[in-house]
């Protein structure tokens, strides 16, 4: 079976699901809902005290929700057994990775997009000129955390306790991404020059190429018995 | 032509040893029945031909080759009807049966998948989520599979669990299409009455060790 | 039929073990009673020979972890199993000293307990991957899928690590300029001598409890081997009669 053909097919079987059930993503649009507003209680803020917090509030939200979402794409492979209609398929197994890596990827920045607005509403953010750029950041950060993530739902979804294991594997790793994320967005909201913060966009991108080749070696030793 | 080749297949959970030093082989045109009491490792066995699981120790090979090294190749060449329907509640029967195939590296035209629903008797529920079926249709949806995908190897867990009696005489069809096409069948059954219309060799797996049956005790 | 390199184990690892005692005997001696304190630092600083060791050590024994990760994967040698789930016991044990020893170091020279100093931030990160294999070890029903899990986990956790360390340093140095480092210490022949002997201690002390935990994790699955074996006979004669 070709390989982009397999990949073709796990994305659209993950998309129409979701389509129809929208499980995933509504659960996470839920949660971040409540986080935001649980911030929103705890710092009682003010512009500029949203201008510093800002940025870590964004991505804690984005991070948390998308760990909910990284979750389901493999705990929904266990009803009815289907991992173990994967795990038998002659098909490559690193395409079922980069098809999962993908729609969880789309599910993310797709929840994400629906969020930014509020943050501004909530947080009175001035609309910020460098959207672009903003956009860059999230789409790699959460590229990041999607080809990382991706490796240890599969992963956790075979051992025991796996709500827990996900988030407490995952977010040691995803150190860098945070920290990466989190001052990119920063120096953006600030409207800082680009030169002050695109190290941080390369060690995204260093992060994002390093790791979605590391778990793609690593994923067929995973799925596979 | 050899279907499945096992020598000395032993498979133990950490200390615990399900069964030991299996040496058995079935030929093109057979249906394997496999009996045995609960927990004396018949399904696991059945998912360790299926690449499922790895053994312990020995070997074993599907049309030549090797389940362990060439699981891809292996894999290519079986299907597996199990306890889990491997169905996606969201989907449709029929695009179940697409994508199924699909990851088999198959790919077919609408008419001939909805043949294949119409050949099980579920025809008309081809558009339905697969959320609003029963468990026997799941059940035909998987034999619709096989009779499009026409496997070499069929490797059925209880296949008639679930099964209505049209739904067994069914499967007992599908089977013996797979004989004829010079395909095998491992089944995993208690129920020695429904298998005996189309077992052509059975065997007990008990204590560890595999005891063949003669003709007269399979019937 | 035990495994050979067992054998080398039980025969020689008494050297390391009394290897480690002599050096770090003599590098305790020599650092906290033989040598002049430190002009800066006054004898504070004498908890730099246990704390620097410690922290190499601890980068040492997750590189061992880290390619007997990989060994495994490739060969899928149960001892090297064994070994994995051994170093990273030690290694965690290792991460946790040095970390406690530099907030002990801390507190007279920076003031307080916890700084968000780059080193003790990544240490703290490593500790957590390290505790989060410790968990998922004990986590898999299925002891064949056990070591391998552990192994992936192991190889990204590894190649994350010099990450981690850049980007956490990055952060700091943006955030507050670095705050006092070893490196302003100049290395006088006095210093270097207990800091030699406690890096070889602490290597020696290393590979020891690396060579009795592996052989202990060995013998205990032979041993459930051999139980298992008994067990199942009993069971598969029971069930036949």
């Amino acid at each position: 079976m070709p390989f982009f053909k397999t990949i073709r097919w796990i994305v659209w079987k993950d998309l129409v699901c979701e389509l129809r059930s929208r499980e995933t993503i509504s659960s996470m649009l839920f949660f971040a809902l409540i986080v935001i507003l649980v911030f929103s209680f705890s710092f009682s803020m003010d512009q500029d005290a949203a201008r510093q917090l800002i940025a870590g509030i964004i991505w804690v939200s984005f991070t948390f929700t998308g760990i909910i979402g990284l979750g389901k794409s493999f705990s929904s492979e266990l009803q009815n057994d289907c991992l173990e209609a994967l795990q038998i398929s002659p098909i490559p197994k690193g395409a079922v990775y980069l098809g999962k890596v993908l729609a969880n990827f789309l599910f993310m920045l797709s929840v994400e997009i629906l969020l930014f607005p509020l943050f501004i509403l909530f947080f009175n953010l001035d609309v910020v000129e460098e959207l672009g750029i903003l956009l860059l950041v999230f789409l790699l950060a959460t590229l990041g955390l999607s080809a990382v993530g991706t490796l240890f739902s599969a992963l956790t979804v075979q051992i025991r306790a796996r709500e827990v294991m996900l988030p407490v594997l995952l977010l040691p790793l995803a150190v860098p991404v945070m920290i990466a994320a989190v001052e990119a967005t920063r120096g953006t909201l600030n409207g800082d020059p680009y030169a002050f913060y695109s190290q941080w966009i390369q060690l995204l991108v260093v992060f994002d190429i390093i790791f979605t080749v590391v778990s793609f070696w690593l994923f067929e030793l995973i799925l596979d018995s | 032509m050899i279907a499945i080749q096992a020598t000395n297949l032993s498979k133990a959970y950490g200390f615990y040893r399900i069964f030991e030093d299996l040496s058995f082989e079935i030929r093109a045109g057979e249906c394997f029945a496999l009996f045995g009491p609960n927990g004396a490792g018949k399904t696991t066995l059945l998912r360790i031909l299926a690449t499922l699981q790895q053994p312990s120790h020995g070997q074993f090979s599907v049309f030549g080759q090797d389940g362990v090294t060439e699981k891809d190749l292996v894999r290519q060449s079986l299907m597996v009807i199990a306890h889990g329907s491997h169905l996606y509640d969201e989907l449709t029967g029929f695009e179940n049966l697409q994508f199924a195939l699909a990851l088999r590296g198959q790919a077919f035209d609408p008419k001939t998948l909805k043949y294949g629903l119409d050949r099980v008797g579920i025809g008309a529920f081809g558009d339905l989520k697969i959320r609003q079926y029963s468990a026997g249709m799941k059940k035909r949806l998987a034999l619709a599979k096989v009779v499009i995908g026409k496997p070499k190897l069929l490797l059925l867990d209880e296949p008639y669990n679930a099964l209505d009696e049209a739904g067994v005489t069914m499967t007992n069809l599908i089977i013996q299409q797979t004989l004829a096409r010079e395909g095998a069948v491992l089944m995993t059954t208690h129920d020695r009455d429904k298998a005996a219309h189309v077992a052509t060799r059975g065997g007990i797996l008990q204590s560890g060790h595999l005891q063949h049956l003669t003709r007269e005790q399979l019937t | 039929m035990i495994n050979r390199f067992i054998r080398y184990i039980q025969r020689y690892k008494g050297w390391f073990g009394g290897g480690a005692a002599l050096c770090l005997l003599i590098g305790l001696y020599t650092g906290l009673l033989a040598s002049p304190p430190d002009y800066y630092q006054g004898e504070v600083v004498r908890i730099m020979y246990v704390h620097v060791p410690l922290a190499h050590t601890s980068l040492l024994a997750y590189s061992v972890l880290f390619g007997g990760s990989i060994w495994y994967l490739w060969k899928r040698d149960p001892l090297v199993d064994n070994m994995c789930q051994a170093a990273a016991t030690i290694t965690a044990m290792f991460t946790g000293l040095a970390l406690v020893t530099g907030s002990i170091w801390a507190k007279p020279t920076w003031n307080t307990w916890w700084t968000w100093d780059p080193r003790l931030v990544s240490f703290a990160v490593l500790l957590l991957i390290l505790a989060g294999y410790m968990m998922l070890r004990r986590l898999v029903d299925d002891p064949d899928r056990e070591g391998k899990y552990a192994a992936v986990l192991a190889i990204v956790g590894g190649v994350d690590l010099p990450i981690i360390k850049f980007s956490v340093e990055w952060w700091r140095t943006l955030h507050q300029p670095m705050s006092f480092s070893t490196r302003g210490v100049s290395i006088s022949d006095d210093l270097l001598v207990p800091l030699l002997f406690m890096s070889a201690g602490c290597w020696l002390l290393f590979a020891y409890m690396l060579m009795i935990r592996t052989q202990m994790l060995y013998l205990t699955e032979l041993l459930q081997a051999k139980k298992g074996r008994l067990l199942s006979q009993t069971h598969f004669s029971q069930s036949a009669q």
